[in-house]
């Protein structure tokens, strides 16, 4: 069968597939997904129960957690990483703001969601970041699918991901995931890359084997741009709560769903910015955690 | 747009013209192609019958819902909106049926529509004996939820429909979280859709809202299920169970309200187009042949010229009961 159909093609035509070919193609790839569907999707699905379970069982946890424990844990958390009691009250205020406007069940769920999300991002954005640094290749192969992921919008996988694994949180959170693990790999990468060569010629000098080299001289010096990094996969991973809200996740992007189809103001408003105030909370702590590790490697190495 | 306007009164007249002479018996008629998929197909398949099988000459205008209406109301003009949803226009559409400017040429050309809950087809051929909501109430360990096993998983609306209000109503009407039964919130229309997927798609049960005529219905064949109460009463209905929760203290049982769909026609062609009229009330479309017409039309991306082709060569023995043999013989020959 002809590729070109030349009698359609003009100076404002560009060559194109013939139309029933088009459609053959596309209807092809469909019938194909299908296939794999029936035949694996029941695989794949049992393959990540145990992390449905885990996430049901964590946001459970945190919604059924006394609010008092939870303000006391997120006070904790926050004064462990910005060491300042001004971000430890701004924490608690912004909670009990949440809590009052009746956002709080809401915003527990979309708490476990996100720090599960990101939770796995490090656990695989770095070590991908880390085999990028090591290899030229393997960062020019990885790249390319790190721009598919950042710009591809999301409804394009959500269709495969909810025909294979239905609606709810593992689909939600493989969404959110696809978008927010990019800047944890780009940043370790980057991070490594810029390590001083004398410092790492320093290291050979003394002898000390890959290893070492890698955990006690280029991530320790690359931390601050892998806390940026961090930092960047925590908000976008915020910013996916909407989009995962629409395959069925619970949490604040359910409200500003419906606010949005029903023209209700105060609604959209006030949950948009719970999820700013969960975001600025998550982001000025990690930053100054961030800030916190570098000036203490400085102070360390007397650099 | 305004263009296209001119162009089309400009050939119509000149058909208009033309033809006046050639087909007298059954005239002009101007029909209205509403913008969704199965009006598209039901107003083109009225036109190739009428104008073949009878002689009319037949304009196709483009329409929706409301402006139809009032063009049709106003200035009794296009001569007929095949598939009206009346929900919409009720009070008008009756003030001009008692004045006797418009007319209903048939209740229901398409059968089985509106909305209701839904099982996959697995279900319905492995339970026959579950031919009812009340039935299927009982046992929610078939429809299992993925995060709860031990809860029956019932598909409602997408977050922000005016129907999930509706399904959350009925959800408490029916006592189901009692009975065992989560609601789900599918979060979209893709949502929806792709949850109905993908229990097709293997063949395992699923209980949830949906409406018909739509692709979905005829792709994965979706049985419509009986509530097994009658319809409460447009009391319950429209005082309760379509607010939100807090409005509805006492909803009842009910089955879902009848969504009433008309062909609706000018009083000068019920005067004048004597043997259409006759043909419009005898056309109607048995459900499930709108619903595998709509998958045809989105999978092969037809418009609705194509599609009523399709559909007369596919289903003659449907169409044929419609119209007279002479005029089947004249539609045959024509395709």
């Amino acid at each position: 069968m002809a590729l070109i159909d030349w009698s359609k093609v003009t100076l404002t035509d560009p060559p194109q597939l013939p139309r029933e070919v088009l459609r053959e193609l596309k209807k092809g790839i469909d019938g194909t997904f299908r296939e794999f569907s029936r035949g694996y999707g029941e695989a794949i699905e049992n393959f990540f129960h145990p992390l449905l379970m885990f996430l049901k069982w964590f946001q459970d946890l945190l919604i059924e957690t006394p609010w008092p424990l939870i303000l006391v844990i997120l006070g904790a958390l926050s004064w462990w990483g910005s060491r300042s009691w001004k971000m430890v009250v701004g924490t608690v205020l912004a909670f009990l703001f949440i809590g009052w406007l009746d956002m709080w069940e809401d915003t527990m769920a979309t708490l476990a969601i996100v720090s599960v999300a990101t939770l796995l991002c490090i656990a695989i954005g770095i070590p991908i970041g880390i085999l990028m640094a090591r290899s030229d290749r393997v960062q020019a192969m990885i790249l390319p699918v790190l721009d598919i992921m950042q710009t591809i919008p999301s409804f394009v996988y959500l269709i495969p991901v909810v025909m294979l694994l239905g609606i709810g949180k593992v689909p939600g959170l493989l969404a959110v995931m696809i978008y927010a693990i990019p800047p944890i790999v780009r940043l370790t990468n980057l991070g490594i890359r810029l390590v001083d060569k004398e410092v790492l010629e320093a290291a050979d000098a003394f002898g000390s084997s890959y290893r070492q080299k890698l955990f006690q001289v280029q991530i320790p010096l690359a931390l601050p741009n892998i806390f940026a990094g961090v930092n960047q996969t925590i908000m976008m991973a915020l910013s996916m709560v909407v989009i995962a809200a629409m395959i069925g996740v619970p949490g604040l992007g359910v409200p500003v769903l419906r606010a949005v189809s029903n023209q209700y103001l105060a609604l959209g408003v006030m949950n948009g910015l719970a999820i700013v105030a969960i975001a600025i909370i998550f982001d000025r702590v990690s930053q100054a955690f961030g800030k916190r590790l570098q000036k203490h490697r400085e102070g360390e190495h007397g650099a | 747009m305004k263009k296209l306007i001119v162009k089309g009164l400009a050939t119509a007249t000149t058909f208009a013209a033309l033809s006046t002479a050639a087909f007298a018996e059954c005239g002009d008629v101007q029909m209205a192609e509403m913008n969704w998929a199965s009006a598209e197909l039901m107003a083109n398949v009225d036109k190739f019958i009428l104008e073949n099988g009878y002689g009319c000459n037949v304009e196709l205008v483009a329409g929706a819902t409301m402006t139809t209406f009032a063009s049709m109301n106003e200035k009794g003009q296009p001569d007929v909106a095949a598939e009206l949803w009346i929900n919409a226009v009720r009070d008008p559409l009756f003030a001009a049926m008692d004045e006797g400017r418009l007319h209903s040429a048939v209740a229901g050309p398409i059968t089985q529509l509106g909305e209701g809950w839904w099982v996959t087809p697995s279900f319905a051929e492995a339970h026959p004996e579950l031919d009812t909501v009340v039935k299927i109430l009982e046992r929610p360990d078939l429809f299992p939820d993925v995060e709860d096993p031990s809860k029956g998983a019932f598909v409602g609306c997408p977050a922000g429909w005016g129907c999930q209000l509706a399904n959350a109503n009925l959800f408490r009407a029916f006592d189901m979280e009692a009975k065992g039964w989560k609601l789900i919130d599918p979060g979209s229309a893709a949502g929806l859709d792709g949850s109905i997927a993908k229990a097709g798609d293997r063949g395992e049960n699923w209980l949830g809202y949906y409406w018909s005529p739509t692709a979905m219905v005829g792709k994965y064949g979706l049985v419509p299920m009986d509530f097994g109460v009658p319809f409460g009463g447009s009391e319950n209905w429209d005082g309760c169970i379509v607010k939100a929760e807090q409005d509805c203290a006492d909803p009842q049982p009910s089955a879902w309200t009848k969504s009433e769909v008309h062909t609706v026609i000018t009083d000068r062609l019920k005067q004048e187009g004597g043997i259409a009229v006759e043909y419009l009330a005898k056309r109607i479309f048995p459900g499930p042949v709108m619903n595998a017409m709509l998958v045809y039309m989105g999978d092969e991306q037809a418009g609705g010229e194509d599609a009523a082709i399709e559909f007369l060569n596919r289903h003659g023995d449907l169409w044929k009961t419609w119209v007279s043999d002479d005029a089947a013989a004249k539609i045959a020959a024509a395709l």
